[in-house]
Parts: structure tokens; sequence; C-alpha cells
């Protein structure tokens, strides 16, 4: 019943509440996830990032030592190295406009809020391991291109030039 | 930087493209599902129902164990308030990570008022001053109604939500008031 890219994926979760880790680890292991890496903050997710080389991150926002936010700054900064670019979900329960745009701005490449429910989490998964966007580097920010729409916009398009991965 | 012959392909406007400056870079990252599944991946992915089905069971497998780990936080949060109040930083960090877990996972398994109380609790705890913490009366408030909707998950939906939204009223009259004084 799995898709079979489910099967060959590797997740790294990460949240302070063990409450929220065993719900995205089973949520996961529903879906057919083959590895599922728990940490309970930034600082023990850095290592776990390092040495398992997951396909994903699902990180809350808020823990301690070392949130989300830091968290996922760290794992942008990884440049030269694919790891670096990999999807980043961010689960919060801070839904304001603010924390939203705070995560957008360290190249998070999508938000979850808190409640999450089966159907918002399957959707974000399918949404980054389908559907990627071009990632950007600039000197001041790395990360997925923040222009969803193909909207009409003021100023210069430089999205000419594509390199491949 | 001369405008070259080619367009944005952005909602079909003429925008002229320039060429990218030599310290931006896009870069076309191949999907997951390409990596992991070659010629053998077929886009687009689409969400199965029978999975969406399977994780949805999993979340009702987990409710009853969380209303049990619910009813015991609950109790928790009582008996840290007037510690937290004494001005016991630990029992603050915990009445404030109960509160935490709360807001996140009472709405996924069921328990969406519970959720918004612990929402409306968590926003006030995240500004609290000392003194907040010493008069304790809205920290209690909340906690009051969230024993409330725990024990009785019967009562009259309406007074719930009467409750609810008086506790997020004072909240953000609170709130406000605090960004006046600066």
């Amino acid at each position: 019943m799995t898709q079979p890219v489910f099967e060959k994926l590797s997740v790294l979760v990460v949240d302070d509440s063990a409450y929220m880790r065993h719900l995205l680890m089973t949520l996961l292991q529903a879906l057919g996830v083959a590895e599922v890496h728990l940490a309970i903050n930034g600082e023990e997710a850095w290592d776990l990032l390092n040495s398992k080389e997951p396909d994903i991150v699902i990180t809350d926002a808020a823990m301690v030592p070392g949130d989300g936010f830091m968290f996922a700054k760290r794992l942008r900064s990884l440049r030269g190295r694919a790891l670096g670019m990999i999807p980043i979900i961010m689960v919060s329960g801070h839904t304001d406009l603010e924390s939203v745009e705070r995560a957008r701005d360290i190249g998070i490449t999508e938000f979850l809020s808190k409640p999450i429910s089966a159907r918002a989490l399957y959707e974000r998964l399918i949404q980054v391991i389908d559907r990627p966007r071009v990632f950007v580097e600039t000197p001041t920010y790395r990360g997925p291109d923040r222009r969803r729409r193909d909207a009409p916009f003021d100023g210069t398009d430089r999205r000419g030039s594509v390199a491949l991965l | 930087m001369s405008a070259s012959v080619t367009h944005s392909r952005l909602a079909g406007r003429d925008v002229p493209m320039s060429e990218t400056p030599p310290d931006v870079r896009f870069i076309r990252v191949p999907s997951i599902a390409e990596r992991k599944l070659g010629t053998s991946h077929t886009a687009p992915m689409r969400l199965d129902p029978r999975v969406l089905d399977k994780m949805q069971t999993t979340i009702r497998k987990l409710e009853t164990k969380y209303a049990e780990a619910l009813s015991a936080q609950v109790s928790m949060l009582q008996l840290l308030v007037d510690p937290a109040a004494k001005g016991d930083g630990e029992a603050r960090e915990r009445l404030y990570s109960l509160t935490h877990d709360m807001r996140g996972l009472a709405g996924t398994f069921g328990f969406p008022v519970i959720g918004r109380f612990a929402n409306s609790l968590c926003l006030y705890l995240e500004k609290a001053r000392e003194e907040d913490w010493r008069d304790a009366s809205v920290i209690r408030l909340h906690v009051d109604a969230i024993r409330e909707a725990v024990d009785n998950p019967g009562t009259d939906p309406a007074i719930t939500t009467e409750t609810l939204a008086a506790l997020e009223r004072l909240v953000a009259a609170d709130l406000a008031k605090r960004k006046i004084a600066g």
C-alpha cells in the first residue's frame, strides 16, 4: 500500500516533545518510511544530520538548547555539500506572520502548523519529495526559491540562468 | 547590464531578464523521487487515500493513550501553579513545557478546544513578567478551564466557546497593555 519512494527515505525528526517525536515517527512509519532518526534538540540533530545524512529534516521551531531556527540556519550554511540543500519542514505552534517569515528567510522549505494532521504532513512530504523548488544562493540567503507563485513582480528577473546539480 | 532577448516566465508578463549576478546562483535540485526511483518514478506523485487512511488510523490508535496522558498532565499543571507563583524556576519551566505540548498535540488527538486553551496560556506565559507569575490568576483561570474541558467533555459547547473567547480576550488585552507600556 505504501508508495515506493517512502520505503527508500531517511527522515530526521527533531522535537523536544517526546509525544510529538513519537507521533511523527509513527506517522512516517505508517507512510512506509524506512529510516526515521530522532533528536531532542538542535545540538543532537546536528550530530545525526552529519552521521546519517537524511533526505529530509522535520524540525520543531521552539527547542532548548539549539532551537529549530538555529539548526536550520546551521544546516543551510553547509556550502559545497548537497546536505546543505535538503528539504526542511518546520513544525510550529507559532503561526503568526513574523514566525512564518522568519522561517522562510532562513531557508525553510515547508511550514507545518500545529496541531498537525495526517493530511497536512503527507501533503508537505509529497511537495518536498516530488516538487523541489529551485535552490537559491546569494550572499544573504541560501535556501529554496522564496517566490512560489508565477505572479508579476517589480524588479529584475534573475532566474534566467539555472545551474543543474 | 543589458537586457537579454528572452523574457520572464512569470505570468506571461514581458519582463527583461538580466544576467544573473556572479554572487547569485539558482540551482535546480533533482527531486528526491527521481533520485530514489530513477526511471521507475512516474510524476506527479499524488496523495494516496489508502495511505492517508492508514495514517489517520494510526492517530486514532494513539488517541486513547493521549487522553490518559492528558489527564495526568492537567493534574500536574494544577500542582505546578503554586510553586511557579512562588518563584520556582523549574516549576515555571515545566508548566510552560506541558502547556506547549498540549498546544501542539491536543488538536491532533481530537481535543481542539484544549489545544486552544493551551495556546492562549502559552501566549500569555511567553510574555509573562515576574508580577504576572506571582499573581498567577490568569494562569489559574486557564488551568481550571483546561481541567474542566478534560473532565467534562459533554459541557455545552457554547459555554466552552464563551470561556475560551473570554480568556483569549483577556490575554490579548493584557499583551496589548504591555506593548503600550513599552
